[in-house]
């Protein structure tokens, strides 16, 4: 009897190794996953064919919500030495804590004249407040302002300039975004997207698959 | 809590000692399950929202009408997004012939209008209008690269358009 039961006992597998192999994998990937602070903001940008993977080096990114407000944020590095320099730029002063505050802010989304107030605020705040976005009118692009400040400051090396929308903003933003970029003499920017499928069969798909057969790298635009 | 109550009753025989010393294990298949379903959900996740971008180089403004470029008028496409996710569009220099499309059948347009027209000709001016949206915008773009168009340039329309596109769209009840 005993050693009957013994043996209906070593039919199952001692799980435990493997869920210690499994809870490890997970905590790695939780760990490892990227997660991205300006999430604050709810935007669902369009899609497009595009494969070429957004820069997230030196960057300086426009934001435009669905309520065709627009936000700016950038590269960390960036974010002290531009705010120095907008100060030099429009007489104003910044405190040491002020460049400290705006450091640790998540994005800019308001004129510059509520700016102190704006970095104090901690994301939860920001969420309950209305942001009223950086005034992008052709009478008083402030947008301008900051692209032209960290211009500035990043004296040679290449900027990367990302502007992502959202689906149900108005194009009148977009191209109020794109006129402060080329009043700064910028003309290059990168519109973040979401990637998707060359469809079957198209111009696009025909040259990035004879490309393919001749040993070439496919097209990235 | 389960062996607790076990031990209290387990001083009757050896039977029941040997069921209590199994009782220890618990099955953890159902815990490893779970453990490699969020690790496949957290791959997944993690390796789609990688974002792409898509580039745009924009032409500098120019006020000299000598540097503006010139467009044969049988090579050229003039696209209008609209209200309501409609391409209004028309070929050559005339607006009175404009046609209505969406974006669905629009590539079918911008292919014929390729074959039709010699490759150094082809010239599609894109022009979105007041409540045209960024995804519009962004959609015709990528039309752009899709169709392996090589020329193409973004500007308002002009007011007589507009006018045009929203007559159509107050016919139409686009709103």
């Amino acid at each position: 009897m005993a050693r009957a039961k013994i043996k209906r006992g070593s039919t199952s597998v001692d799980m435990t190794p493997m869920c210690d192999v499994a809870f490890l994998l997970l905590t790695f990937f939780i760990l490892a996953a990227q997660f991205k602070p300006q999430d604050a903001l709810n935007v669902t940008p369009p899609s497009s064919v595009s494969n070429k993977l957004a820069p997230q080096k030196n960057f300086l990114n426009v934001t435009i919500d669905k309520n065709n407000k627009v936000f700016l944020d950038m590269d960390q590095k960036l974010k002290g030495p531009v705010l120095e320099e907008l100060g030099k730029e429009r007489n104003m002063t910044f405190s040491p804590q002020d460049v400290k505050d705006f450091e640790n802010s998540p994005y800019v989304g308001v004129p510059l004249s509520q700016l102190t107030q704006f970095i104090k605020l901690t994301p939860e705040q920001i969420k309950k407040t209305d942001v009223p976005g950086i005034p992008v009118d052709s009478t008083n692009n402030e947008l301008a302002a900051w692209i032209s400040a960290a211009k500035t400051i990043s004296m040679g090396d290449q900027l990367n300039f990302l502007i992502k929308g959202d689906d149900a903003a108005k194009y009148p933003t977009f191209k109020a975004v794109v006129d402060a970029f080329k009043q700064n003499d910028e003309y290059k920017y990168n519109l973040v997207t979401n990637a998707k499928q060359v469809p079957e069969g198209s111009e696009l798909y025909k040259k990035n698959l004879t490309e393919q057969l001749e040993g070439k790298k496919p097209v990235v635009k | 809590m389960a062996e607790m109550e076990v031990k209290e009753s387990s001083k009757k025989g050896p039977g029941v000692k040997k069921s209590k010393k199994h009782s220890t294990r618990v099955d953890l298949t159902p815990m490893v399950d779970l453990g490699f379903l969020l690790i496949t959900f957290f791959i997944f996740t993690t390796t789609v929202q990688q974002p792409t971008s898509m580039n745009l180089n924009m032409p500098k403004d120019t006020k000299d009408p000598n540097l503006d470029m010139k467009v044969k008028e049988s090579g050229s496409l003039t696209l209008l997004l609209g209200k309501g996710n409609v391409i209004y569009y028309y070929e050559g220099n005339d607006p009175s012939k404009m046609q209505t499309t969406t974006y669905k059948d629009v590539r079918k347009i911008i292919l014929d209008k390729k074959k039709s027209t010699p490759a150094a000709d082809l010239f599609l001016i894109i022009k979105p209008d007041k409540d045209a949206s960024y995804k519009n915008a962004v959609d015709i773009l990528d039309e752009m690269d899709i169709n392996d168009i090589g020329k193409y340039a973004m500007v308002d329309p002009t007011p007589d358009e507009y006018g045009k596109i929203q007559q159509t769209e107050v016919a139409a009840g686009i709103k």
